[in-house]
């Protein structure tokens, strides 16, 4: 357990020291504060150009927005935060393989398990924290702006969408372990989310695939219920464990 | 009781088998000196006692402990340095020793007592800076710090002085040579030099076993009427010609290039090693009154006539020929 609170800090102050905690920090307060502005600059922009487009022929109405607007935007900004988010931990692992900075500390008798779960903890912790930073922020803005009651299910979109990062983050540590490469690490995280994705286009298991809880708008505008999401939310947690049980096998084996 | 015991040990790659039924034993308190050619399997042999690699038959004993791949129970004894070793660059010295120590579980007291003294010892107690400012000799002492960190029994150091500075490598050899005291020493090397520098044993391996093994002295009596030293035409003449060494060549460095090519004709089977310099085949020592009194009689000055000391290539040859 000692070796398990020393590789975790250890893993905690390289974020800092590597300004990776400063990055994810930027990044996801980027996208609180940029989804409401959009969302509040939309309707001038939409005017502004609306000479323009009417001489093409294409009239512009009146552009209502609202907090359910900007939430919409937050989440399609938030896909994007976790491509960069996954890119940035992508080598997280490899890069210990790469530089074989690894090598001594095994050799000290350093418990493999301890390297895997502190990487895949300290990458879910600054995932957890970018998400309550850039949600808290797209929040105040939101209601400062408008009334946050007109989007629905807030917490648990938000939730559903931590959940399918999560589970992004963990496939990248198996992919990691076998194949030892960042390049593997992307490309097993993008083979994976493409699998959910085509799962999800057959109607049987659609509900079941983690790809679905990408798809928070009936959510925020109360079409869907969250019980909906729930079984799927199940499947994703248990993709979560099978994938670090699945690292840690792998790992526990693989020559460094 | 020897410190580490390896008997048939065999690791292969696909279908190369690299290490192929190695016996090994190192008595404690030795300076070993594990020599072998580039890709003979010493770094293959090293993390197999470290257990970081998978034996794929064999045992290895560490203080009489069996070592099983994954597992940490015989980590306590040895103290490992890799050839190329590698840090967190954004740490400094002190912080990585610390890190290592807490993952061996040390004491708080001791580990900054050994801490301090050990990066006294390896010339480090000054440095202040990030690891990524570290030269390699820096690095490299630094390695030789942790692994002397939780005071192995075995500390195996993996090529420490490949890719070293002549001072780099001679401070490295006197850290090695001074914890002989404190702990038995694993070095692998191919620079025959520093094992005659610093070992008491020493061990060959080649074709995936170990060809010899014992003492220096008992190796260099293998090594019958060897010897590598390599002279100035001068002292080479005043060498009893007892002492003739069939793996050694006579080197040439003329004054002029065409004095070579003349040379060249008389001595076809020289090899030219630049534009001035040829070296000849053969028993160097039988050839070298011949070559003198033709150098004498056509009135050739060279600029250095020399003996060119056997390469451990030549050496591993040899024993392994036996």
């Amino acid at each position: 357990m000692k070796q398990w609170n020393v590789m975790l800090r250890k893993e905690l102050s390289e974020q800092i020291k590597t300004h990776r905690a400063f990055l994810v920090l930027i990044l996801f307060c980027l996208v609180g504060v940029i989804s409401p502005a959009l969302t509040k600059l939309m309707p001038w922009m939409f005017e502004f150009m609306a000479e323009d487009l009417a001489g093409s022929g294409i009239s512009v109405g009146d552009i209502h927005v609202d907090a359910l607007t900007a939430w919409t935007q937050y989440f399609k900004n938030m896909q994007l935060a976790l491509i960069a988010f996954l890119i940035l931990y992508s080598q997280t692992l490899t890069g210990e393989f790469q530089r074989g900075t690894l090598i001594i500390l095994l050799a000290k008798g350093l418990r493999r398990w301890t390297v895997l779960l502190s990487k895949l903890a300290a990458a879910l912790l600054f995932w957890t924290a970018g998400c309550a930073a850039g949600f808290l922020i797209n929040y105040a803005y939101t209601a400062y702006f408008w009334d946050n009651r007109a989007a629905e299910h807030l917490f648990f979109s938000a939730f559903c969408f931590y959940l399918l990062g999560a589970w992004l983050i963990s496939l990248i540590f198996p992919a990691s372990v076998f194949f030892q490469s960042v390049t593997a690490a992307l490309i097993g995280v993008c083979a994976g989310f493409l699998a959910s994705y085509l799962l999800g286009l057959l109607p049987a298991v659609r509900e079941y695939v983690p790809s679905f809880l990408m798809d928070t708008p009936p959510l925020l505008t109360g079409a869907a219920s969250s019980s909906e999401y729930l079984p799927c939310a199940a499947v994703t947690l248990g993709l979560i464990l099978l994938n670090t049980a699945v690292s840690l096998a792998g790992f526990r084996k693989a020559a460094v | 009781m020897n410190v580490l015991e390896i008997a048939g040990l065999t690791k292969r790659f696909g279908t190369k088998t690299v290490i192929d039924h190695m016996d090994l034993s190192i008595p404690p308190h030795s300076v070993f000196g594990f020599i072998g050619q580039n890709g003979a399997g010493k770094t293959t042999t090293m993390k197999m006692i470290t257990g970081l690699l998978k034996p794929d038959g064999g045992t290895i004993r560490v203080c009489g402990e069996k070592v099983t791949f994954g597992s940490n129970k015989t980590s306590r004894w040895i103290g490992y340095l890799p050839d190329v070793p590698e840090f967190y660059g954004y740490m400094t010295a002190a912080q990585y020793l610390a890190l290592c120590g807490e993952i061996t579980g040390m004491e708080r007291e001791n580990l900054r007592e050994a801490s301090g003294r050990l990066l006294e010892l390896v010339g480090l107690a000054d440095s202040r800076g990030c690891i990524r400012h570290f030269s390699r000799g820096m690095k490299q002492r630094l390695g030789i710090a942790q692994a002397l960190l939780n005071g192995p029994r075995l500390l195996i150091c993996d090529e420490p002085t490949s890719a070293l500075d002549p001072v780099g490598r001679k401070e490295i050899l006197d850290i090695l040579a001074s914890v002989k005291d404190q702990t038995t020493v694993l070095f692998s090397t191919h620079v025959l030099s520093d094992v005659e520098r610093i070992c008491d044993h020493a061990a060959l391996l080649s074709g995936g076993r170990i060809a010899v093994q014992g003492t220096l002295e008992e190796l260099k009596t293998r090594r019958n009427k060897e010897s590598n030293r390599s002279a100035r035409a001068e002292h080479s003449l005043r060498r009893p010609y007892e002492k003739i060494v069939a793996k050694e060549t006579l080197q040439i460095e003329f004054q002029t290039e065409k004095d070579l090519q003349q040379f060249r004709v008389r001595y076809p089977s020289g090899e030219a090693v630049d534009r001035t310099t040829i070296r000849l085949p053969g028993d160097a020592y039988e050839d070298m009154s011949s070559i003198l009194s033709d150098l004498a009689q056509n009135h050739v000055p060279v600029r250095k006539l020399e003996l060119l000391e056997p390469t451990l290539e030549d050496l591993f040859l040899e024993v392994t020929a036996q």
